[in-house]
């Protein structure tokens, strides 16, 4: 006659083998999701726009992909750790700036203006991470508070017109290419892959997953849960300095109206890829199908002409519809 | 280096109405109209044929067929009441310098402000309209003499109204407003205007047929939509010209580049792009030549970055400004309100037509990208805000 222990045991045994294959579909979940939905489009690009498949279409898409990729890189490092930096924005704008003014097009100056932008940005990273560790400010509200700080400061700075040109030294950041290649997807591909090592290899990944799934287990555990608060939003502040310099270098001219939009890209391209706005959840591959699915999509959009309302529409459709698998999955658990 | 004045008629549009004002004054018969029942308005039919004068000549410019402007009715308004004695305080909600422009209109304000000696009580609206009410309230307590307001959206409408009904005068400066009949006057550089005769360049510069794609700024803006919906009437009267995509680049230069990327893969033989601001244009051209393909034609409103690039891409273009420095036109309007000179209810603010023939009477190599052609404020002025 079986115990209850026993009972127990089977019943476990039996949910670990069933358990771990629901865990591995829960968890790959919303990634495969984002990957269907791409699957989906492509398959749709085929039928309604095969120009989608030119070498240049795609190239341009990759390129695309690999400024977002950057940012939201930087932001998956925050939502691990249950917080959101609404500052990238501003700080894609200072790096413009910074270009522009220190350099006046210069190539000779590049190097002070982008260690100039570099260290700004990891001064407004430290001032987030103080403001949110230190202070326990909400990190929706501190991050925002720096972002107007930001912008306020550039304001002061050019007058709200930067002088000066992009140097065309920083050009190969954004518009080159290797071979078919951007430049901007292989410094995106390469970041990607020391995220994930970072992530999944060290311990350094061990406690961010571990701060965002639970601060307070995870600071009684001993882990030093403020400084690894604190280096995420430095990290995210870095990238993106980092892809501000990128852009700049795409389009060649300070794009202060940029500043606005790329917040909410990098946040929902995150999400969308099933990194969890709570913490602990997600990963930066999430991310990348996140960033292809939002790149592929206004990509297709654009290409089949559906105009700025059917855009907004499905990119919409495409956040809720990520959104709704996470919450399924979170009352499943 | 400096502008062709002959052909720079700017202001002189605007000049020529205030000096129809007594001709418009001495029509005994003139039938007197209301702009909303504050305002005492006589109808000035020598004001409306000035501004079908102004379409024509700058149609002419170009070469394309003649249109009469939109129907309109404009009138000399009696500022009598507003009359009193200076020094004039004015208060001036604007946009805020959220970019090149928004600073050389600023700066050309406040450089009028400083000739006129009038006092400009200045707010912000960081390119916000919900911001701009609350900047209305704001004014509103320091009681000013006159308003000049840049219009950030529909939405402060209700708060002009307010102004009006406490006797201050309102001068709306670079917009459109739906309902305008409590404001004294509006100052602008026609959307219609633009829009259309930058979509007749193009008709007549591919031969009336062909494939034509459409760059717009931000969806829902007034100045895009306005401009786009006037572009749009004039090639629908083209059957053979096709209109392969309509798209929105925010005016972000970046952006523009995106478009324009995705534009050069699926139409890398366009016959043209219309697209109403210098900032898609360089994405135009920018796509274009990195793509190794023929820079289709393009229009746009007149940025000197816009005019370096097509200059080094020899690029075929149209273009017209929509000159910063209306602001200072506002500022002589509210003035004169203030002094009980009659204005009238619309003033269209005159600015250069060209084409890439004249781009080196235009081009400022000296000065920033940023500059806004044809930068009518002294070198002084233009050196200190770093744009030249």
């Amino acid at each position: 006659m079986a115990t209850a222990a026993d009972r127990r045991v089977e019943e476990g045994t039996r949910r670990g083998w069933l358990g771990h294959g629901r865990e591995l579909l829960r968890a790959g979940r919303e990634p495969l999701a984002s990957l269907a939905g791409v699957g989906l489009v492509l398959l749709a690009a085929a039928v309604f726009a095969p120009h989608f498949y030119s070498v240049q279409n795609l190239s341009n898409v990759v390129r695309q992909m690999g400024f977002l990729c950057v940012v939201a890189l930087g932001q998956t490092f925050v939502l691990l750790v249950a917080g959101i930096d609404l500052s990238v924005g501003g700080l894609q704008g200072l790096a413009m700036v910074a270009l522009a003014q220190i350099t006046h097009g210069r190539d000779a100056a590049l190097l002070p203006a982008i260690g100039f932008a570099f260290l700004a940005g990891a001064a407004v990273g430290l001032v987030n991470a103080a403001l949110v560790v230190g202070r326990r400010v909400p990190p929706f509200v501190a991050t925002f508070a720096t972002f107007v700080l930001v912008e306020g400061l550039l304001l002061l700075w050019t007058g709200g017109a930067p002088s000066g040109s992009i140097p065309t030294g920083i050009q190969v950041l954004g518009a080159g290419s290797v071979g078919p290649i951007p430049v901007p997807s292989l410094i995106a591909a390469g970041l990607v892959l020391i995220a994930a090592f970072v992530l999944r290899r060290t311990g350094y990944g061990l406690f961010v997953y571990a701060t965002g799934a639970n601060r307070l287990a995870a600071a009684m555990s001993g882990l030093p849960t403020k400084r690894v608060i604190a280096s995420t939003y430095v990290i995210s502040a870095l990238l993106a300095v980092l892809a501000g310099l990128m852009i700049s270098g795409y389009a060649g001219y300070v794009d202060t109206y940029l500043t606005q939009s790329l917040n909410l890209d990098s946040i929902a391209a995150a999400i969308v890829g099933g990194t969890s706005l709570l913490g602990g959840r997600g990963g930066v591959f999430r991310t990348l199908a996140g960033v292809l699915l939002i790149s592929v999509v206004v990509n297709f959009m654009v290409i089949l002409n559906a105009g700025q309302a059917g855009q907004l529409l499905i990119e919409g459709l495409v956040i809720i519809l990520a959104v709704l698998l996470q919450m399924r999955g979170r009352v499943e658990r | 280096m400096h502008m062709n004045v002959a052909r720079w008629r700017v202001g002189v549009t605007a000049a020529a109405l205030l000096g129809l004002i007594g001709a418009a004054c001495s029509t005994a018969n003139a039938p007197t109209s209301s702009t909303g029942g504050n305002q005492s308005c006589k109808s000035a039919s020598s004001l409306q044929a000035q501004l079908v004068q102004t379409w024509h000549r700058d149609q002419a410019e170009l070469g394309v067929p003649q249109m009469a402007p939109p129907a309109q009715q404009i009138c000399m308004v009696d500022t009598s009441k507003f009359k009193k004695p200076g020094p004039y305080h004015i208060a001036f909600a604007s946009q805020g310098p959220t970019n090149s422009w928004a600073v050389e209109y600023d700066a050309a304000l406040k450089h009028e402000a400083q000739t006129l000696g009038i006092d400009v009580l200045y707010a912000s609206a960081n390119g916000d309209a919900a911001t701009q009410v609350q900047n209305l309230q704001d004014l509103l307590i320091q009681k000013p003499d006159a308003l000049v307001v840049t219009p950030m959206g529909s939405a402060i409408e209700g708060q002009l109204h307010r102004y009006a009904q406490q006797g201050i005068p309102v001068v709306v400066c670079t917009g459109q407003l739906s309902d305008t009949q409590d404001f004294v006057t509006t100052v602008n550089r026609s959307y219609a205007l633009q829009g259309s005769l930058w979509a007749e360049w193009v008709a007549k510069q591919i031969g009336y047929k062909g494939d034509v794609a459409m760059l717009s700024g931000i969806a829902g803006v007034p100045t895009a939509e306005y401009e786009y919906q006037a572009a749009k009437q004039v090639f629908a009267r083209y059957p053979n010209i096709h209109i392969v995509t309509h798209q929105y680049d925010d005016w972000s230069p970046t952006k523009a580049k995106q478009v324009a990327d995705t534009l050069a893969v699926n139409y890398p033989h366009l016959n043209a792009v219309w697209t109403d601001s210098g900032f898609s244009a360089i994405g135009v051209i920018q796509a274009y030549s990195a793509a190794h393909l023929p820079i289709p034609p393009v229009t746009g409103d007149t940025s000197n970055g816009f005019l370096r690039l097509a200059k080094q891409y020899n690029v075929t273009f149209a273009t017209s400004p929509y000159p910063p420095e209306q602001s200072a036109k506002c500022l002589d309007a509210a003035n004169q309100i203030l002094q009980g000179k009659s204005v009238p209810s619309y003033i269209e603010y005159d600015a250069p037509v060209f084409t890439n023939k004249d781009v080196d009477k235009y081009f400022r190599p000296q000065c920033s990208d940023s500059l806004w052609i044809p930068a009518q404020l002294p070198d002084s002025v233009l050196k200190s805000l770093n744009l030249c």
